[in-house]
């Protein structure tokens, strides 16, 4: 039908910049990609540290649940001390 | 032809219905749905009109897409002067109630006026009349509809209804359709039960002609291909939008204890995860629905898995009521979000609302600046699930002193309450903040301090911020359907460049309003989804208007700008903490105390961010006091307003 | 061998952009009393079931047709409505058992699934395949796995419970 032949608009010839498999590390000043285990349960992010647990949306579909509580609080207060932060 | 669908001015008081076709010039310069409400509205109301008077009118429309074959265009848009900020009200929501009144002949509805009883308007091919409700006064949100459709014998009639909080006047009474679709946010339901006006229903089988059939059917598909195969939607097909408050939270981006923290820590219980597992293991493997036509799915179904709701069905919890009755009550608990959901749900009350004013409570609570005589006896400490489910109760029946007192709003609670009970409250122009915090992220903290309807995060927010998007794709979004050759900055920390983005999503927002699609199908949570390029060829298919990107932008700034001119007329200046684009000293003074590493310590840079309203304003050709310049005026045909061309 | 439309009502979300596409596509018009299948709902319990004509062997609809206006189509798997001998009686609608056959008072016409010459639309559309088209031989399969899963899970729950005791 007729509207095959029209053009491609940004929103859609930005659909091949999706990534599969892979997360983006919630540290702002971090943000780099983290690649999960396959079906692992948590991931660890190489470059600043922060500890995920992981929930699988599906198959190539990981997402961040949550961080490691205990880990983020741990994190959490240095950086407060490190910042003076009462 | 959608084009045809007609507008229809009802008089309360006197039972004077009128209808009207909706010129072709108005459609091009409003569209529909939200944009022609507002202009609807400017025209309609009085400056300083009381928004609990007959002179208040309350507009209910579809947008110009509505019904048509185009993909998710379920949104029903409410709109009056609200009760809540005393500014410019506003609320959209899905469901299925915009389509059938579109199938019953109309678009657009002006209702002014008061009944002497309680009444509900029924709306059924081209015909409307207007029909006692006395019975059905008192009911529940979904019990009020059962009964419209026993009363009318008709099994597939559409309402939307206030609930009991809007006939108690609740001033954050939602307007509601089906389970759980709510048109939250400033008291639209408030303004219905001030009227006496418990429900529209409605019931259609008129055609409605598409423009080129064949090219929308397929373009459609196109359409639908590109949303579903977004992460982000597919995401949320099956975890709803609690995935979104997950994701936030796991960052720290998350209102706790009303504002002392950025995170609600071991939320296991109420992360998407877990609320999932809840619906699967009530509702089985397929819990999912959806509104109108849409392939997203995002609503989950549920029944309260025990205490003494059990087995009562829900739909939701939305990532709102994970943040209002788990994370800002620092109450994670699944069973507390579940049961908080469905009394608001019941009650028809904004879950947002509620759960901001109750935690603010808590917090003054603690502090000592309302006590346990002001509560009659309700130990409102942070973490008390009891205490929450029975605020949520008085504040609806406004049992009690604090619950009558909360039921004002956080504003008019303040007064009452006295002390420097105020600062502590999280509010902009008078609505409450969602729960997100925007202490680390300043474009997010721009849009809510600026947003139309008060604190907001659906007219403007640039959500896809916090996706560190390289600047080549940033550029792309944000350099079209209009250059822009600005900085833009993929760090969503900074400041640089954000007023462009609120600006350019505030237009994209109202853009999807206009024409009734659903924000989960725009640029909104997702970078890679469709906006003004696509939507001037899913106009033409189904219309036949011929308008380009460039154009629809242009009508979306026309409708901002009525917007403003509405807000500016009832009293909104800049600074203005009560009514102003201002936030609370809170986002300025407290840092962030948990979340990511990089999340702690932050706040937001006050003398930057005033910076970024001063660029806002520009992008919006507002001068610096917040104030159209005439130029700007001019430039968008609404140097004559109010024009009442319909 | 034909194919059939295969109705899954527990993958339905209820959406109804199937009666949608049944009518755009059919007629260039939305409305969903122009629909084909109908998605009927017990909101109060969010119960979704999609209604559709089930191409009936000893169709009843066929049967009842004064002018022998409704045939069975072996090729497509599909009872067929002939516009041009149709008296527009609704004899048809009176009989079916499923509502499956309708008459749309606008055109003032008879209507009911043609499973659109073997390209369904509404299957098209239907991400989640509540709506699927198979072959017909394969729809009892499907159903009973369906059960069958159902029962051995219902199985495996009872015998979870058993070893709790
Ligand atoms: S219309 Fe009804 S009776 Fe006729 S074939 Fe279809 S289901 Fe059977
Ligand atoms: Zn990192």
């Amino acid at each position: 039908m007729a509207t095959e032949s029209e053009g491609v608009s940004t929103a859609e010839s930005l659909r091949k910049t999706r990534t599969y498999g892979k997360f983006r590390c919630h540290n702002p000043t971090c943000m780099e990609r983290i690649q999960p285990e396959k079906g692992k349960k948590t991931a660890k992010c190489a470059t600043c540290g922060m500890e995920y647990r992981v929930h699988w949306v599906n198959p190539s579909l990981p997402r961040i649940r949550g961080p490691v509580w205990d880990v983020n609080r741990k994190l959490a207060e240095a950086k407060l001390k490190e910042k003076g932060v009462k | 032809m959608p084009l045809n669908r007609k507008i229809a001015y009802i008089d309360l008081t006197t039972g004077d219905i009128q209808t009207k076709p909706i010129p072709l010039e108005v459609r091009k310069k409003f569209l529909g749905g939200r944009g022609l409400d507002a202009y609807l509205l400017y025209n309609h109301t009085k400056k300083g009109c009381d928004p609990l008077g007959p002179e208040n009118t309350l507009l209910i429309s579809g947008g110009i897409l509505t019904a048509t074959c185009a993909s998710a265009t379920a949104r029903t848009h409410i709109m009056a002067k609200s009760p809540l900020t005393g500014l410019l009200g506003s609320a959209n929501m899905g469901g299925f109630f915009a389509p059938e009144m579109a199938w019953a002949g109309f678009h657009h509805l002006v209702i002014k006026g008061k009944a002497k009883n309680p009444v509900y308007i029924y709306i059924h091919n081209g015909e409307i009349e207007i029909r006692d409700a006395r019975d059905i006064w008192g009911k529940t949100v979904p019990d009020s509809q059962w009964a419209i459709r026993e009363d009318l014998g008709d099994q597939e009639v559409k309402s939307c209804v206030c609930g009991p909080a809007g006939e108690n006047l609740v001033r954050f009474a939602n307007v509601m359709t089906g389970i759980k679709n709510s048109g939250g946010r400033s008291g639209m339901g408030c303004v219905m039960g001030s009227k006496n006006l418990k429900a529209v229903a409605t019931r259609g089988t008129m055609d409605i002609k598409i423009a080129r059939p064949a090219e929308a059917l397929e373009y459609n598909k196109r359409f639908i291909d590109q949303i579903v195969s977004a992460k982000v939607n597919q995401t949320q097909g099956v975890l709803g939008t609690p995935f979104i408050w997950g994701a936030t939270n796991s960052w720290g981006g998350v209102r706790t204890r009303n504002f002392q923290y950025n995170q609600c820590e071991y939320a296991d219980d109420i992360e998407p995860e877990r609320i999932d597992e809840i619906c699967e293991e009530t509702m089985g493997p397929h819990h999912m629905t959806g509104c109108y036509g849409c392939q997203v799915h995002c609503r989950a179904q549920y029944k309260i898995p025990e205490g003494p709701y059990a087995g009562k069905y829900d739909e939701g919890p939305e990532y709102t009521s994970q943040g209002a009755f788990g994370g800002e009550t620092d109450t994670p608990r699944a069973l507390t979000v579940l049961v908080g959901n469905h009394l608001v749900n019941q009650f028809g009350m904004d879950n947002l609302e509620t759960g901001s004013l109750i935690s603010w409570a808590m917090e003054l609570y603690e502090l000592g600046i309302i006590t346990s005589k002001q509560t009659d006896g309700v130990d409102l400490r942070f973490g008390n699930d009891e205490a929450v489910v029975e605020m949520i109760e008085r504040i609806c029946y406004r049992k009690g002193w604090l619950g009558d007192a909360l039921a004002d709003g956080g504003i008019p609670a303040a007064e009452k309450i006295g002390k420097n009970s105020f600062d502590y409250l999280i509010q902009v122009k008078g609505m409450s903040n969602l729960h997100s915090d925007e202490r680390a992220t300043p474009g997010l903290a721009l849009n809510i301090a600026t947003a139309s309807r008060g604190s907001d995060h659906l007219r403007s927010r640039p959500a896809i911020d916090l996706y560190h998007l390289p600047q080549e794709v940033l550029k792309k979004i944000y350099g079209n359907p209009v250059p822009y050759d600005g900085p833009l900055s993929s760090e969503h920390t900074e400041y640089v460049g954000k007023p462009w983005q609120v600006f350019w999503h505030e237009n994209c927002y109202m853009g999807v309003d206009c024409l009734g699609i659903c924000k989960y199908h725009t640029t909104f949570l997702g970078a890679t989804l469709p906006n003004f390029e696509d939507w001037s060829k899913v106009l033409y298919y189904n219309t036949g208007i011929e308008m380009t990107p460039e154009e629809i932008w242009e009508v979306a700034r026309r409708c901002n700008m009525i917007e403003r001119l509405f807000n500016l007329r009832e009293g909104l200046t800049r600074d203005d903490l009560n009514k102003g684009d201002m936030l609370n000293h809170r986002y300025f003074d407290e840092p962030c105390r948990r979340g990511a590493i990089d999340v702690v310590g932050r706040k937001i840079d006050k003398e930057k961010f005033i910076k970024m309203i001063d660029e806002l304003y520009e992008h919006k050709g507002l001068d610096e006091d917040g104030i159209p310049k005439p130029e700007t005026l001019q430039s968008l045909s609404l140097e004559n307003e109010p024009s009442h061309l319909l | 061998m034909a194919k059939a439309l295969y109705i899954d009502y527990q993958k339905c979300t209820g959406c109804r952009l199937c009666e949608l596409v049944c009518a755009v596509s059919h007629d260039g018009i939305s409305n969903p009393a122009r629909s084909r299948i109908r998605v009927i709902k017990w909101e109060a319990e969010g119960l979704y079931i999609p209604m559709s004509c089930q191409q009936c062997q000893e169709a009843p609809c066929m049967n009842v047709c004064p002018v022998k206006a409704i045939s069975r189509d072996e090729e497509m798997g599909r009872v067929y409505v002939d516009y041009d001998v149709c008296i527009g009686c609704r004899a048809c609608v009176g009989v079916c058992p499923f509502g499956a056959m309708s008459f749309n008072t606008i055109d003032k016409k008879v209507l009911k699934c043609d499973l659109c010459d073997g390209d369904p639309q509404c299957v098209r559309f239907c991400e989640v395949k509540a709506v699927d088209f198979v072959e017909a031989d394969e729809v009892c399969i499907l159903k009973s796995r369906n059960a069958a899963e159902r029962v051995s899970a219902a199985g495996k729950e009872a015998s979870a419970l058993e070893a709790q005791l």
